[in-house]
């Protein structure tokens, strides 16, 4: 490795910005564990200044740096190594607290909050002191829409390798500006997260919720991270009006931000000419009308037609935005649904939305692109472009794209046989593996919604918090690392 | 401020860069695909595909909310016409580039500014300017004259023979016994150095002065330069700017013009009444032997081609010739002027660039960006109730990388020190890297 290749004092100076920054945010679960006094205090504060004091340090020794110019290779850096040491520094409450004692699933448990994935080994969600319990929704919210969205917007980092670290961070494959500079785009964008969030909290307050409550789940949806603070996740709360306020907030969570944000503006008109957002709304809808009647005529007659509507329609929701919460146990509905839902965990929402998953744009242009092929098939020479909004997209867009859907099914097909090659079930396997890559959360079998996943090997629980990492980085982030072209001048 | 670009290409780029390093937000306009993406890739700023003349693209991008639309894409026409049009819609300020410079006189200007467009500015003629000011200082390599001449600011190499080589600023501060220059700052190899008290000047160091006319001898002298009177100078290549340059020079100056199309020189030698005008090929060695080299005081190679003119002008300065000016097209060769040994490269492009630059700032009347020095230099003018007039300099806490550098009242230039206190409508030049301007525009507005 030549030395001019990669400046490692700068990646190491914007990492301490986000230690320090994970470790404020740590300080925020403190008035929590203050009114409800159960044991946790100390530990959050301890971690949080063990925190902010490595962050200073990483962040004073190399202070001369500050203004170097992020380049390619260092944003790569800093976007991986930065999650990494985010999720070591966000492990210390659960550690310190003694709330989760092994490592391996402290870990485990911060990578699943991190990356919005929601995936985790507790057993007894209500028995973790509260204070803790915060900081475990707060992980999610502060992954969902990305600690280094934040950092850009909140620090004055300089323009184009902020621009390279946003666009390694934010989901999916167009990165829309709203404003010309990307830190005024960071704002608007934590600015639309946070009002959203804010907003549901104030109406979950309306359905009746605690405070405690409403604040954690707010945070988790918006984030489509999915963890509860009960146990029963969602289905704890037996009320229509709260169940459907998490359904729209979810399905908000899982729209593009840059149409949300023009949506702020009123300007409505960009809604209807983007396929992706049609596709989205028509997915869920199709999907509710496909799987209802076998969940109302089957399993669910008692309840009645809106129960089972409202229990399908939030379930669809929920794996469709990755954002994993439950009402009930869709892997109880029979084995067409459970394999539907299955097909979901790999879709995702929008683009530049806080889901996970491969994104339904893509999806999208690979089925335009796959349908197009007959047409070029019969007109040799024709020039035929995939349409996406009334707009040609062009060839680089559509190789890139093949190789992500083609990466991401190399990665799940790997990570399964990794996975069952430590004693996993099969559908365990699969399904955990596409859960983890897609930043879903439950998977089926002993891992399904009610379940946890603490039962898993360890080697299977490091493995899987890989594959988050990699799928929340949209894949290319993380593995690019260890490619020899990253190391080497050519 | 809200800046709309159309055109992608060199200048419409390297104004972007200037532009987005101090958080202006821009707009950039262009139809090809590959620009656009080059441009994302490299500036922070809101990239549009599609055409500019476009009423759709420029409404979409609220044309009637810009301060200023500049139009630098390669066609002449598309600027005008995007201009005009922008001007309609409500831009506040319009600037269209274009390449033909004839015709182009003041009633032309008017009757394009009673259309709409605000400020023409033609590459070619600001870049024969550029070569013609280098000409009469011809000791400089980069000079800028403030209030027609009252102040300059100047660029001079130190040479062995210095009495300034490795000594302090204040070592040799009895060399300037009347105050009427200082140094600023200098140019080491790529970097520049804000030049304090201690500072160490060493051979080689291109050291930019801001002094009043009547000094300039003697910062020549004590630099170990010496003043040359230039007579005869050769151009290569008949391009636009060699053209107009040529046209400019030939009367106070012997010019010969080499051009290696006949077609060319055979109309350029009728336009062109006192200049001599070769036909034949200037890489070639003997034909510059041939029109006696030698005896050239300064050699001027701008044809289209950067790599002829960097190595032709290379030859030139083995031949003895003291004043060689090569134009380049790659605006990255700019940065390797001194370490090759041509005295100046210069860039049509980045002259245009910065001399649009100048229209963004507010409270300035004038601004000199000088080639491979990171920072500028800007002229502001003083206005009642502002924080600046309240103290003495060295008690108003300017930032570190900025320095005071000298001021015009009532139409006579001083160079301030320490004490000065400066006055309602002074013009005062101000030299500032690119971090610390917008904290500049606030002591002065």
């Amino acid at each position: 490795m030549s030395r001019n290749l990669i400046n490692i004092k700068v990646v190491f100076n914007v990492i301490g910005n986000l230690i320090i920054i994970t470790g404020l945010l740590m300080a925020s679960a403190v008035p929590f564990s203050l009114y409800y006094g159960e044991g946790d205090l100390y530990p959050l504060i301890l971690s949080s200044l063990t925190t902010l004091f490595f962050g200073l340090i990483i962040k004073l020794r190399t202070q001369k740096h500050k203004n170097d110019e992020v380049k390619k290779r260092e944003g790569y850096l800093i976007v991986a190594f930065g999650w990494l040491a985010m999720t070591i520094f966000g492990s210390l409450p659960y550690v310190f607290s003694n709330a989760i004692p092994d490592y391996t699933n402290a870990f485990f448990e911060t990578i699943s909050g991190l990356t919005t994935t929601g995936a985790s080994i507790l057993n007894d969600i209500e028995s973790v002191p509260k204070g803790i319990l915060f900081w475990r929704s707060m992980t999610q919210w502060i992954g969902g829409m990305g600690i280094i969205v934040l950092t850009i917007a909140i620090l004055p980092l300089l323009g184009v390798g902020g621009m390279e670290l946003f666009a390694s961070e934010a989901p999916g494959p167009t990165k829309d500006k709203i404003h010309p500079r990307i830190k005024e785009t960071a704002k608007r964008l934590w600015l639309i997260y946070f009002s959203l969030t804010a907003i549901q909290c104030v109406l979950l307050l309306f359905g009746g919720m605690d405070f405690y409550d409403a604040i954690n789940h707010s945070l988790t949806t918006m984030s489509t991270g999915g963890f509860s603070t009960k146990q029963a996740s969602i289905g704890h709360f037996d009320s229509a009006y709260i169940q459907y306020v998490i359904i729209l907030f979810m399905f908000l969570a899982g729209t593009n931000f840059t149409l949300l944000y023009f949506g702020f503006k009123l300007n409505f008109k960009k809604f209807w000419i983007n396929d992706e957002f049609k596709w989205y709304v028509a997915a869920i809808i199709v999907l509710c009308f496909v799987i209802l009647p076998t969940v109302y005529f089957v399993y669910g007659r008692a309840d009645g037609v809106e129960a089972s509507f409202r229990a399908v329609l939030f379930q669809v929701t929920s794996i469709i935005t990755t954002t994993g919460y439950s009402t009930s146990d869709f892997t109880l509905w029979g084995s067409f649904v459970t394999f539907l839902f299955f097909l979901l965990l790999f879709t995702g929402a929008s683009a530049g939305s806080t889901s996970g998953g491969m994104k339904l744009v893509r999806i999208v242009l690979l089925m335009k692109n796959g349908f197009l092929e007959f047409k070029r098939r019969l007109h040799p020479n024709a020039v035929v472009p995939v349409h996406l909004n009334g707009v040609g997209v062009s060839q680089k867009i559509i190789y890139n794209l093949l190789a992500f859907v083609f990466f991401y099914l190399f990665l799940f097909v790997t990570g399964a046989i990794v996975v069952t090659f430590f004693g996993v079930d099969f559908t365990e396997a699969l399904s955990a593996v596409a859960t983890s890559i897609s930043n879903v959360g439950p998977g089926i079998g002993s891992i399904g919604p009610s379940s946890s996943f603490s039962h898993l090997p360890d080697g299977v629980k490091w493995v899987l918090s890989f594959l988050m990492l990699v799928g929340r980085l949209e894949l290319f982030t993380i593995t690019i690392l260890f490619t020899p072209y990253f190391w080497r001048l050519k | 401020m809200r800046i709309i670009i159309a055109g992608a290409g060199e200048v419409g780029f390297h104004l972007a860069k200037m532009m987005s390093s101090e958080s202006q937000n821009i707009y950039i306009i262009d139809e090809n695909e590959d620009r656009v993406n080059y441009v994302q890739a490299h500036l922070d700023v809101f990239c549009v595909l599609g055409d500019a003349k476009d009423l759709e693209v420029l409404k979409e991008n609220k044309i009637s909310s810009c301060d200023l639309l500049i139009a630098a894409t390669s066609s002449e026409e598309t600027n005008l016409l995007v201009c005009i049009t922008g001007k309609k819609l409500g831009a506040k300020r319009t600037i269209a580039r274009i390449n033909n410079y004839e015709g182009i006189g003041t009633s032309m200007r008017v009757f394009y500014e009673s259309l709409g467009v605000d400020n023409i500015i033609s590459p070619v003629e600001l870049a024969s300017k550029e070569i013609n000011r280098l000409i009469t200082q011809s000791a400089f390599t980069n000079d800028y004259e403030f209030e027609g001449g009252k102040l300059s600011v100047f660029g001079i190499p130190i040479c062995d023979k210095s009495p300034l080589k490795d000594k302090s600023v204040v070592e040799t501060a009895y060399l300037n016994p009347n105050r009427s220059f200082k140094p600023l700052f200098l140019l080491r190899g790529e970097k520049t150095i804000l030049i304090q008290a201690s500072t160490v000047l060493k051979e080689n160091d291109i050291v930019y002065f801001i002094s009043t006319p009547e000094s300039i001898p003697l910062i020549t002298k004590i630099c170990g330069q010496q003043f040359y009177d230039i007579k005869n100078i050769m151009i290569l290549g008949a391009s636009r700017i060699g053209v107009l340059t040529a046209e400019i020079l030939e009367k106070d100056y012997n010019v010969i013009l080499i051009e290696e199309d006949r077609n060319k020189a055979t109309r350029i030698a009728d336009q062109l009444k006192h200049t001599l005008v070769i036909n034949a090929d200037g890489t070639d060695v003997s034909v510059l032997e041939e029109e006696n080299i030698a005896e050239m005081d300064a050699f001027i190679a701008v044809t289209g081609d950067s790599e002829t003119n960097i190595i032709s002008s290379l030859i030139a300065k083995s031949h003895g010739v003291k004043k060689t000016i090569a134009g380049v097209e790659n605006i990255d060769y700019i940065n390797l002027s001194h370490n090759i040994g041509i005295d100046t490269l210069i860039n049509k492009k980045i002259i245009a660039a910065n001399n649009i630059f100048t229209y963004l700032r507010k409270g300035v009347s004038a601004i000199a960006n000088f080639h491979g020095v990171d920072g500028e230099i800007i002229e502001f003018n003083v206005r009642a109730n502002t924080k600046i007039l309240s103290k003495p300099l060295r008690e108003l806490k300017l930032p570190e990388t900025v320095g005071i550098a000298g001021v015009v009242r009532n139409n006579k230039g001083f160079i301030p020190f320490g004490g000065f206190q400066l006055e309602e409508n002074d013009k005062v030049i101000v030299f500032s890297n690119k971090e610390s301007i917008s904290e500049l525009e606030n002591l002065f507005n």
